[in-house]
């Protein structure tokens, strides 16, 4: 029964030529207008957000699961990588480490709901969050409680990360590695049975696709994309807290696959730039503003909200959807 | 004994929050298969409104409480009829980040205002803060409050949807949208009403809560925990969420006993995930099973 009110023009697609031309135009302007160690930084920061844009890429796009307790998983690998790097282990170690435990989290998360489908993964997958981020702000023992964690900087024996150039070049190297793997899964038996899952269920269980199989390996897989993604996030800010990885950065990610699109795995880079790129806008947009107006408290919140109901409004299947 | 009897209705009173919030939820994903994010910011928004009629503009309270109510019940409509109507049909992630970001943007617009940002409110009940007192139980009138207007908002929903046209058109709608526009049922003004009804229970579920805790701009993360009531009633019954609501809410409370520190706040999620393992239809289907 879809009565829509209100049609709005939709736009063509935009051509990917012209959208590669104004890419590399913007990040030219930006290194001419903030200097290389500030888009380097960034560009860490947005294979980061990339490489957890992925798992929610597989989980949403490719499996069309729903997830609201990725910020959670983040958290589990950030936490497990800041722990044992606090501990002197070398990253061999560490990284597996974060990735396994926070792919055991992925896994646990769906577990309740893996019959059932659909809104009620958004259901344990919220309460799965909820219970951990409440619990590192309890375990003081363990995580610093609300106070938080330092972490040390990314290093293996006498070579560290230290810096934009070499956070940059480690973000950009693990993205290639995560995407390598995708495609090789989105190609696989596995990505078909997940295509057929998201088409039609029944009709892929009655193929002989085991569905909670496959639906807990796109969870468990996710996971663990986005534990990789916490780990390498805890080592670029050197600092991590429960509060950084709440229900919002969840959101966020979702918003990310659903801008991006995520239907494709390119949806996680295009998502990444953008929900990296909005806040800075918004600090711009701030500075247009007359002063009694970008002194508003709450400013931040109100326009992420409304940028998000246009885009939403604007394309109901997301930007790159069909 | 008279400890516990106080913990009880305490959690009694809180679950009742839960449960009308559960209940507003439950009635906008029955009626239009839109899965709404934002119940806890038209929670917050409910209970700064009546606030600002009450203590910013000097209505009195048993005017302002309408007033209020009435002013959010139109903004459900509204938005349903101009944004929300939008998501039907498409999946359910669309809901999802569409109600979020309204409820963003509400949220903000709350921040922006200095006075609500600044200070923790206090809306006071009209019959003042001292327990009622029976024997050596003494008993806080914002709980009684609370629980005795949860039974009267359940009673006047069970009559609107046995006994009015207007309930059992709503009903039908959310049974079968196809088979109740056949039937002559304008199912887009249905949803409408499912929507504007869904705003009008939070806002009454804030106003429940304003005299049990403050009004504040952080009030409407109580609505996280109606997800574990809607889901433990079985997603789609109004009386199970309302019940699974009230469940919650003793259980929260009798752990707080026991258990140690901090553990409260997780023992919902830990039974919404349980209850997924266990009953996954929800308690009343399990207890339905278990008769036989």
């Amino acid at each position: 029964m879809r009565m829509a009110s209100v049609r709005l023009p939709r736009l063509p697609a935009i051509p990917r030529r012209a959208a590669a031309a104004a890419l590399l135009a913007a990040a030219a302007g930006i290194v001419a207008l903030m200097g290389a160690g500030y888009a380097l930084g960034q560009l860490a920061l947005v294979a980061t957000f990339a490489i957890a844009g992925l798992g929610v890429v597989l989980i949403v796009g490719q499996a069309g699961q729903i997830t609201l307790g990725q910020g959670a998983l983040l958290a589990l690998g950030a936490y497990t990588e800041g722990l044992l790097a606090r501990h002197g282990l070398p990253p061999p170690v560490s990284l597996p480490a974060a990735v396994a435990v926070a792919a055991g989290g992925g896994w646990l998360a769906s577990l309740p709901a893996r019959r059932l489908g659909g809104l009620y993964f958004a259901m344990s997958t919220l309460a799965f969050a909820l219970i951990v981020e409440e619990l590192l702000a309890r375990a003081a023992w363990l995580t610093g409680g609300a106070a938080g964690l330092t972490v040390p900087t990314l290093a293996l024996g006498p070579v560290a990360a230290g810096g934009a150039p070499a956070e940059a070049a480690v973000s950009v190297a693990a993205l290639a590695l995560a995407w390598a793997a995708c495609r090789r899964w989105v190609d696989s038996r596995l990505g078909r049975a997940w295509h057929a899952i998201r088409a039609d269920e029944g009709a892929a269980a009655a193929s002989g696709i085991d569905c909670a199989r496959a639906k807990a390996a796109a969870f468990a897989i996710g996971g663990g994309l986005s534990g990789l993604a916490g780990a390498l996030y805890a080592h670029w800010i050197g600092f991590v807290s429960p509060e950084q990885f709440g229900l919002m950065l969840s959101f966020e990610l979702l918003v990310l696959a659903f801008i991006g699109g995520a239907r494709h795995l390119a949806g996680a880079l295009w998502g990444a730039l953008i929900i990296v790129a909005i806040p800075q806008l918004i600090a711009l947009l701030r500075d247009l503003l007359p002063s009694h107006l970008a002194a508003t408290a709450g400013l931040e919140l109100l326009l992420f909200g409304a940028v998000l109901v246009a885009v939403v409004l604007w394309r109901p299947q997301g930007i790159a959807g069909r | 004994m008279l400890t516990l009897l106080q913990v009880l209705t305490s959690g009694i009173a809180i679950g009742c929050v839960y449960g009308l919030v559960a209940l507003s939820f439950v009635l906008i994903y029955k009626a239009t298969a839109t899965v709404s994010f934002m119940q806890g910011e038209l929670l917050m928004l409910g209970a700064f409104a009546v606030l600002a009629l009450n203590a910013g503009a000097g209505v009195p309270i048993w005017l302002a409480v309408p007033l209020g109510l009435a002013a959010m019940t139109a903004l459900g409509a509204g938005l349903e009829r101009t944004v929300l109507r939008r998501a039907l049909g498409q999946p359910h992630l669309t809901a999802v980040l569409l109600t979020f970001g309204v409820g963003l943007v509400l949220r903000g617009a709350v921040t922006a205002v200095p006075a609500a940002s600044h200070s923790v409110h206090r809306l006071d009940l009209p019959f003042g803060d001292a327990p009622l007192a029976i024997g050596s139980l003494a008993l806080a009138p914002a709980h009684l409050a609370a629980i005795a207007a949860t039974v009267a908002v359940a009673i006047l929903l069970a009559l609107f949807f046995r006994h009015t046209r207007l309930g059992l058109a709503l009903r039908a709608c959310a049974e079968d949208p196809r088979a109740a526009a056949l039937m002559g049922v304008p199912v887009a003004a249905m949803h409408t009403l499912a929507w504007a009804l869904g705003a009008g229970l939070a806002a009454f579920a804030g106003l429940l809560l304003a005299p049990l805790a403050f009004v504040h701009l952080n009030m409407g993360l109580i609505a996280l925990k109606a997800f574990p009531a809607a889901v433990l009633g079985g997603m789609t019954s109004l009386p199970g969420a309302l019940a699974a609501g009230v469940f919650l809410g003793v259980a929260e409370a009798l752990a707080g006993l026991v258990l140690p520190e901090g553990a409260k706040d997780m023992v919902p999620y830990v039974l919404l995930m349980a209850a997924l393992l266990l009953f996954p239809g929800g308690f009343g289907a399990a207890f339905a099973r278990w008769r036989g």
